[in-house]
């Protein structure tokens, strides 16, 4: 099975490697022709929720992938930038145009919050941490009622408008295009950039970065923080596209799913998240017996890749890979337990 | 109204006790979370209703039957997604157990529906009052099965060979498998016993709310994670200790502020502790 999912990614990685230019342009026609190539209104839709998930796992990779910090309440920062873009717009009658930039800061500005309250914990103990955040913030949305209008959820979000145009599904998914390629391309310019380096660096021995120079912490807290910036883009577009947002769309499970994509796609990489967003929205809208199961095939898949593929189908050098010892016969057996930042690194 | 709040504390305390101790003999021994902890216990919920819809009316019965399966659920996990993982980051194996508590939500929403379930009541009669206040008899058997299990474990752990081998391999691995000791059987074992726990607080707990449904362990382990993490995850009596405190917290607590913010005390608990305190309340600082 391995090697036949190696060999096919050896020969497709060729073939676009070798036709690089024309691979881009076929995929950016695609793209840009995908509403008059769907016929029905619901596959337009698909297509945009696609978008949506691709901003979401993006984000959440800068905080795992590039940084090695696991949070599971990306959700909870979905659910801020939701709320925040329904309130301005119903509440306040702001556009969706401001909304949009605000929701996502917003998102960031908690991420930050958060962030700084929580990035001293160790790898195992954030993870529950912020899975415990998502659970907060999603009790005080059902809570809040005079905020937040409580179970009832916030309905008769505006659709937003462009040039005195309404929006139509193609116009949500010409949006969606635009915010998930202004998404991938920022961070594919931030990997490469001082900063990536920078948060490749803590990832993968916050020691060694530190003696480097690296403001561990000041970069953490940024990668948190642009990670729920676009959870928070995500949120309100998600907001405007539903026109309607309750605390059920943003519970752990969302964070789950979000973290199985990311986990399927690869993290760290740049286009894993995109790759594990398409397939994990599609798979259950093609094979429609699926529907049914889909939370099974979530799990599953979690639990397949993270044993049998840590790098995800981009199989880079992710978070999940064995850290690199020295290699003696037993040390599969006792990597875990040894003390010290050999194995200690990625604990 | 302060002993009825009491003794309700005491009671959910109870269920919390067993969930924290699952997830602190993990801890303990391996360093590794579990979070399927909270599927586990719905899982033993279900093998319990199962036992009492379709064969006999008996608690206790139910209570071996949900034991068996999370002892069988524990050693699954351990075999599937933890051995295959040890070297790897610990963290690897935290999201593998995610997945693997998704996988068990949905296979039983998928097999069993993911509507509610409902229990009957046992034991519903008054055992005694105390200033007018209605003490079930449910409530006390919870509360005993609950003690007893946490008992025998106590004896498992510091008065067995087992026990012993356990405690070797949390403190050295390497060091207690030269000593001889099957360090592999000895973790299955610790996992399989820590699923087994989950399983007795699962049918207990479907018996004390009389209903069970896919999701119910979500929200349960979490806040039980929290109650280990506040008494101390290390640290056995600190995992009970944390668990009966939350249960009794919680439930004054929801005298305080509203109700419908009483999941938000064991997570504001959690976060606390683990920036302020992080060993718990009665763990020890060195780790």
């Amino acid at each position: 099975m391995a090697s036949i999912l190696s060999s096919i990614r050896e020969r497709v990685s060729g073939f676009v490697g070798r036709h690089k230019n024309a691979v881009t342009v076929v995929i950016v026609l695609f793209l840009v022709a995908l509403p008059w190539l769907l016929t029905s209104a619901y596959h337009l839709r698909v297509a945009t929720l696609v978008g949506i998930y691709v901003l979401l796992v993006s984000g959440l990779n800068v905080i795992i992938g590039f940084t090695g910090m696991f949070s599971l309440g990306h959700a909870a920062f979905y659910g801020i930038g939701a709320y925040t873009s329904a309130m301005l717009t119903v509440m306040a009658g702001w556009s969706f145009w401001i909304a949009l930039p605000v929701a996502g800061i917003v998102a960031g500005l908690f991420g930050t919050f958060i962030g700084l309250a929580t990035l001293r914990l160790r790898r195992v103990f954030l993870a529950f941490t912020t899975l415990g955040f998502g659970e907060i913030v999603r009790i005080i949305i059902l809570n809040w009622r005079s905020l937040t209008r409580g179970p009832m959820g916030i309905s008769g979000i505006p659709v937003p408008q462009l040039f005195g145009q309404t929006f139509d599904g193609r116009g949500y998914y010409y949006l969606a295009l635009a915010l998930s390629v202004i998404t991938v391309m920022t961070l594919y310019h931030m990997y490469h950039s001082r900063v990536g380096r920078a948060l490749i660096a803590i990832r993968e021995d916050e020691t060694a970065a530190a003696s480097m120079g690296i403001h561990v912490f000041g970069y953490k807290v940024l990668a948190f923080t642009v990670g729920c910036f676009f959870a928070g883009i995500a949120g309100s577009f998600f907001a405007h596209f539903q026109r309607y947002v309750s605390a059920d769309s943003f519970a752990n499970l969302e964070s789950f799913g979000i973290i199985t994509m990311l986990a399927l796609g690869g993290t760290g990489s740049i286009i894993g998240p995109v790759l594990g967003s398409t397939i994990l929205v599609l798979l259950p809208e093609i094979f429609r017996f699926l529907m049914r199961y889909r939370g099974v095939i979530y799990g599953l898949t979690l639990i397949v890749v993270i044993v049998y593929r840590p790098g995800g189908l981009a199989n880079v050098k992710g978070i999940f890979e064995k850290p690199k010892l020295p290699k003696r016969p037993h040390q599969k057996r006792f990597g875990l337990f040894r003390r010290g930042p050999a194995a200690g690194g990625l604990s | 109204m302060f002993i009825q709040q009491l003794i309700n504390g005491i009671t959910q305390g109870s269920l919390f006790a067993l969930l924290a101790i699952s997830f602190g003999i993990v801890y303990g021994t391996l360093r590794l979370l579990n979070f399927a902890t909270g599927s586990i216990y719905m899982v033993g919920a279900y093998f319990g209703w199962i036992v009492i819809h379709y064969l006999t009316p008996n608690l206790f019965l139910a209570l071996l039957s949900g034991a068996a399966a999370g002892f069988a659920v524990g050693f699954v996990l351990e075999r599937f997604a933890f051995r295959a993982l040890r070297g790897v980051a610990r963290i690897a194996s935290l999201i593998c157990t995610i997945g693997f508590s998704l996988f068990l939500n949905e296979v039983m929403s998928v097999l069993f529906g993911a509507e509610r379930k409902s229990m009957p009541s046992f034991y519903a009669e008054t055992a005694f009052s105390i200033q007018g206040v209605d003490v079930s008899m449910l409530q006390i058997i919870l509360i005993i099965v609950a003690a007893t299990v946490l008992i025998l474990l106590q004896i498992l752990i510091y008065r067995t060979k087992l026990g012993l081998a356990i405690r070797a391999v949390s403190l050295d691995f390497k060091t207690a498998s030269l000593m001889g000791i099957p360090t592999d059987r000895v973790i299955s074992l610790t996992f399989s016993i820590a699923g087994a726990v989950a399983g007795i607080a699962g049918v207990l707990a479907a018996a004390y709310y009389n209903a069970l449904f896919p999701f119910m362990g979500n929200l349960a382990g979490l806040k039980s994670f929290a109650a280990a993490v506040f008494g101390g995850l290390t640290s056995i009596p600190g995992a009970i200790l944390g668990g009966y405190l939350l249960g009794i917290i919680e439930n004054f607590a929801v005298q305080i502020i509203s109700s419908g913010y009483r999941d938000i005390i064991g997570f504001s608990i959690l976060v606390i502790f683990l920036l302020l305190r992080p060993q718990g309340l009665l763990g020890k600082k060195s780790d």
